[in-house]
């Protein structure tokens, strides 16, 4: 029955797919999906491909690394200091309402062009992560935290038995969500900045010699990797939960 | 002894315990019955150094000698039942725990988390973790809500062989007979009414 619920939509696109491209006729504008699974199998048998992939993930999901931890730290200040949270929560709001287009531009100018697809990453994902953990926080249960209080809790067991199991769901979502932005956002940097090795690079190459069938290609890849990614975070937290 | 002294607090606009004076004593079961609403738990918030007193002072314990139990269970959801009483016990005495789960006749639920405990078998979780805290003195705010009066009570005699103090909130006849001192009130303001 699962298999039935991927299998049976999956045909019927791929289908509609195929009776599109049999009707616009022309390979240049829509290909066909047997062309395209053509042109990704020939890329898979080159060192590019796996070149390019191995690259893209190391530096978009660093990226989501640092805007992760760093989004955590930030939540943590602005909950517990009204300083941190007079200064911090304005830059936040302002790195969440600015386009991502514009910052990729920004970075280009200040760092090395390798660099650009991690840092965007990391400044996408860093407000949800911030929005996130800072709800977690306000929102533990002050009846908890006062029974910490006068059961004398150390800091570390007010950390470990109250404030991050309070946390975990909000957190995990936050990722959730982060992970597809910062693979998007990621990927359109590296076509904006065309760092080596990259799928993006790969994607704007194929636009530019209007090689159709790869640059379908090439996104198939970037979706792929994103279920794959978005499963792979599911299970982890699954097997978490279920410690 | 406790000693409550000229004791006011007020809440909004109103006067909870207005110069209220008591003394407690530090040996055997004390309980205190009175009304729903007339100011016990906020007396027991005051003895935990929880409600800011407008006046007054407590003199005899302190909030860190104190194992409380709160009028709601306040349990953690993320763990199981040993793990609660684990909790609140350090590394060396964690062993113990079971016995405390035994004590309120929850030795089969140990792996059990809250959500699946009835409320009655909650109650008796949370004063586990309250009794295995340890302290100076128990103050138990109900202790035996959704309990019934036979476990109670069997629970109660074993709370005494623990040899430490306890002033507990109750108003279950069956509990009171067990109890060496009732103290009867009323209020608000809050007002012993059989000293």
């Amino acid at each position: 029955m699962k298999l039935l619920r991927v299998a049976v939509p999956l045909a019927v696109w791929l289908g509609v797919w195929q009776i599109a491209a049999i009707g616009v006729g022309q390979e240049l504008l829509l290909p066909a999906p047997l062309a395209v699974l053509r042109s990704l199998l020939e890329q898979g048998r080159t060192a590019v491909f796996w070149q390019a992939a191995g690259c893209s993930l190391l530096s978009i999901f660093g990226g989501m690394a640092g805007g992760v931890l760093l989004g955590s730290i930030i939540a943590v200040m602005t909950v517990f200091s009204p300083w941190a949270d007079w200064i911090l929560t304005p830059a936040v709001k302002v790195i969440r309402a600015t386009p991502v287009a514009s910052f990729i531009i920004l970075i280009l100018l200040w760092v090395h062009r390798v660099y650009v697809p991690g840092v965007i990453s990391g400044l996408m994902v860093l407000p949800i992560i911030w929005m996130n953990v800072s709800k977690g926080l306000t929102e533990t249960d002050p009846l908890l935290l006062e029974l910490a209080r006068t059961y004398r809790f150390s800091r570390r067991n007010l950390l470990r038995l109250v404030y991050l199991p309070s946390v975990q769901p909000y957190f995990a979502a936050g990722v959730q969500t982060a992970l597809g932005l910062a693979w998007k956002s990621g990927v359109a940097a590296e076509v904006l900045c065309l760092p080596k090795h990259t799928i993006g690079t790969q994607l704007y190459y194929a636009k530019l010699y209007l090689e159709t069938p790869s640059l379908f290609a090439w996104t198939g890849v970037v979706i792929c990797f994103s279920f794959l990614l978005e499963w792979g975070l599911n299970v982890l937290l699954k097997r978490r939960h279920g410690q | 002894m406790i000693f409550m002294q000229e004791l006011t607090v007020v809440l909004g606009e109103k006067r909870i315990l207005d110069r209220f004076s008591l003394a407690l004593p530090t040996q055997g079961i004390t309980a205190l019955s009175g009304p729903s609403g007339c100011g016990k738990t906020t007396l027991f918030r005051v003895l935990l150094g929880l409600e800011p007193l407008q006046s007054g002072r407590v003199e005899g314990i302190s909030p860190r000698d104190i194992a409380p139990l709160f009028q709601e269970n306040r349990l953690f959801p993320w763990h199981t039942a040993i793990r609660q009483i684990e909790d609140v016990l350090p590394k060396e005495r964690r062993e113990s725990a079971r016995q405390y789960l035994t004590l309120v006749e929850l030795e089969e639920e140990s792996q059990t988390y809250p959500e699946a405990l009835s409320g009655g078998m909650a109650r008796r979780l949370a004063l586990a973790r309250a009794l295995a805290l340890g302290g100076r003195l128990y103050l138990l705010d109900e202790p035996f809500n959704g309990v019934d009066p036979e476990r109670s009570v069997r629970i109660l005699t074993r709370i005494r062989s623990l040899d430490t103090p306890v002033l507990l909130i109750s108003h279950e006849r069956a509990v009171l007979d067990q109890c060496d001192q009732v103290i009867a009130l009323d209020g608000p303001p809050l007002q012993v009414i059989n000293p």
